[in-house]
């Protein structure tokens, strides 16, 4: 479905990412773990759009979108949702999803109908009316992704979509996550939240200084000494004994 | 977005009377003052949807307003062809340089994006006022009168329909903008580009389109404005005080309402007027008493009413039904 053959970004002297191929699956929940500033999220920025590849090829669905703005890569089936959430402040949280609908639903009447419906399944649905901006940080976590899930993607990319999240936020979103997946949509997951991370993905690549360093099943990931090194710590060994 | 719902009631019966002020007044200062709030609402709605559905606030859009002036006037005092051609031609022209502006918009934000629509009617303005041999200079062309809709040498009542006209389906690119799968799109990017882009929307794209659209609007009414007037000088049809107008009416007014920019139009302009007449040098000894009350009363505006009176309305109406719960 995904593709990524040796993608490379580089800002000035600073390669972000470096050579990293990976493949997804249809129906597959890829996570992506790493230190802070390990290109995780430039990694995201090339797959949706946002950032050109200075190497390698993106291919989605066997077509090569590097360089393809984000709008026609959304209309392709693959979207994503931001780290720092980007809400459209001033609008409801029903026209915020409702702009995402339009995507495929040129009515408006239409999309608001669908607008409601992906409403609700992200227990928004008490928010409705509320403006986007009014919405506490959980919630608006959850717009994302219910803003994203609206243009009816295939391949969907969460941007730490738990971070900053209270427990029982925590468990809502992951329940959602679980949901999605199991109704057959594609998803990759960056998160820091190793605990969250180990019960949701099937697979997690480790991004270091970006690259790759590290590709597995989550019980093979935590016992990697060169995760362990960069990444984990001892601790968490220690904690897992 | 059912918080609209009342101030299209207050459209309909503000364009309703106004509608009717001809059946009843036949007095020339009255009308005149009609027709000019009239078309200084319908610019300000042009300029809204730039600076207000799209976000792009201009301070330059004298350019498009001067563009539709010189096209018609040129048109008539220099060609002999009907101001239509002239309105036109105007239209063409402003879709050229608004995508040029719409470009610029994707280069630059915020603020260098408003100084650089400055510069741009600056520039115009130089050439109108240099080249004399084309333009006249900064001597301006006055646009002769010619009796006949062709020609648009209408009297008083007509100026008054035909500039309701022009607001109404201004009006009506407002409620557009408001209802429309391209107006909610355009909203999104408004808010924020790149989550715009995530959801499908070619935000790029449609600035320029929206920027495009608004200086065309704008070219429009500088065409009626001159005919109407019958005199296009430079220095005033490319003036920066003409952009801050088109911007204040609609800040003032509520900026990203179809309403707003009427409202600040028929505020403003009535305000200027009455100031005008009252404090004017001949009476109080102090010839810019008037100006220096208009600024005081804009800045008051601005300070406890920053949303604009679109905004100061539904404030009131929201303490109203809490007072009534």
């Amino acid at each position: 479905m995904l593709t990524l053959e040796r993608v490379t970004k580089r800002f000035g002297g600073l390669t972000a990412v470096r050579d990293v191929s990976l493949e997804v699956r249809e129906g597959d929940l890829l996570g992506i773990i790493g230190p802070n500033g390990a290109g995780k999220t430039t990694l995201f920025n090339v797959i949706s759009g946002y950032y050109r590849p200075d190497a390698g090829r993106v291919l989605l669905a066997g077509r090569d979108v590097g360089g393809e703005p984000p709008h026609v890569i959304c209309r392709l089936g693959l979207t994503r949702t931001f780290q720092i959430v980007k809400p459209f402040g001033n609008l409801s949280v029903l026209d915020n999803v409702m702009i995402g609908a339009l995507t495929h639903l040129p009515r408006v009447a239409a999309a608001r109908d669908e607008a409601r419906r992906v409403i609700d399944t992200c227990g928004l649905g008490p928010y409705a009316a509320a403006r986007a901006r009014a919405l506490p940080v959980g919630l608006r976590k959850r717009l994302e992704v219910a803003r994203a899930l609206a243009t009816r993607p295939r391949l969907l990319l969460l941007d730490e979509v738990m971070a900053g999240l209270n427990p029982t936020e925590l468990g809502g979103i992951v329940a959602l996550i679980r949901r999605l997946h199991a109704e057959g949509l594609t998803l990759i997951v960056i998160e820091h939240i190793m605990a969250a991370m180990m019960r949701l993905a099937r697979r997690i690549v480790v991004l270091h200084h970006g690259e790759t360093i590290a590709e597995g099943r989550p019980d093979e990931i935590t016992r990697d000494p060169r995760v362990i090194d960069a990444y984990l710590g001892e601790e968490f060994v220690l904690a897992e004994a | 977005m059912p918080a609209l719902a009342p101030g299209r009631w207050v459209a309909v019966a503000l364009f309703g009377i106004v509608a009717l002020v001809p059946a009843g007044v036949r007095d020339a200062y009255l009308l005149d003052s009609v027709i000019l709030i009239l078309l200084w609402g319908a610019l300000s709605a042009a300029w809204n949807v730039a600076g207000g559905y799209a976000g792009q606030v201009s301070l330059g859009h004298a350019a498009f307003f001067g563009i539709g002036a010189y096209s018609a006037a040129l048109m008539t005092a220099r060609f002999q062809q009907s101001p239509w051609l002239g309105l036109m031609l105007g239209v063409a022209l402003s879709i050229v340089a608004g995508g040029v502006i719409g470009y610029l918009s994707n280069r630059l934000r915020g603020p260098y994006f408003a100084l650089s629509t400055i510069a741009f009617s600056q520039v115009l303005l130089i050439v109108a006022s240099r080249w004399r041999g084309f333009t006249a200079g900064s001597e301006g062309i006055p646009v002769p009168f010619r009796p006949g809709f062709w020609t648009l040498g209408l009297g008083h009542v007509a100026w008054v329909y035909l500039a309701l006209g022009v607001a109404v389906l201004y009006y009506g690119v407002a409620i557009w903008l408001e209802t429309s799968r391209v107006g909610y799109q355009l909203a999104g990017v408004r808010e924020d580009e790149d989550a715009a882009e995530a959801l499908g929307i070619a935000s790029r794209r449609l600035k320029v389109y929206a920027v495009t659209l608004s200086a065309a609007m704008t070219s429009v009414v500088g065409t009626f404005w001159a005919q109407y007037v019958g005199f296009v000088d430079p220095f005033y049809v490319f003036s920066i005080d003409l952009s801050v107008r088109f911007a204040l009416n609609t800040i003032i007014g509520g900026i990203g309402t179809g309403l707003g920019p009427f409202l600040g139009s028929l505020l403003i302009t009535s305000l200027e007027t009455y100031l005008r007449a009252t404090f004017s040098g001949m009476k109080t000894g102090f010839a810019g008493i008037y100006l220096v009350i208009y600024g005081t009363a804009l800045i008051l505006v601005v300070r406890f009413v920053p949303e604009g009176l679109t905004g100061l309305a539904a404030r009131l109406r929201v303490r109203s039904s809490r007072a009534h719960a």
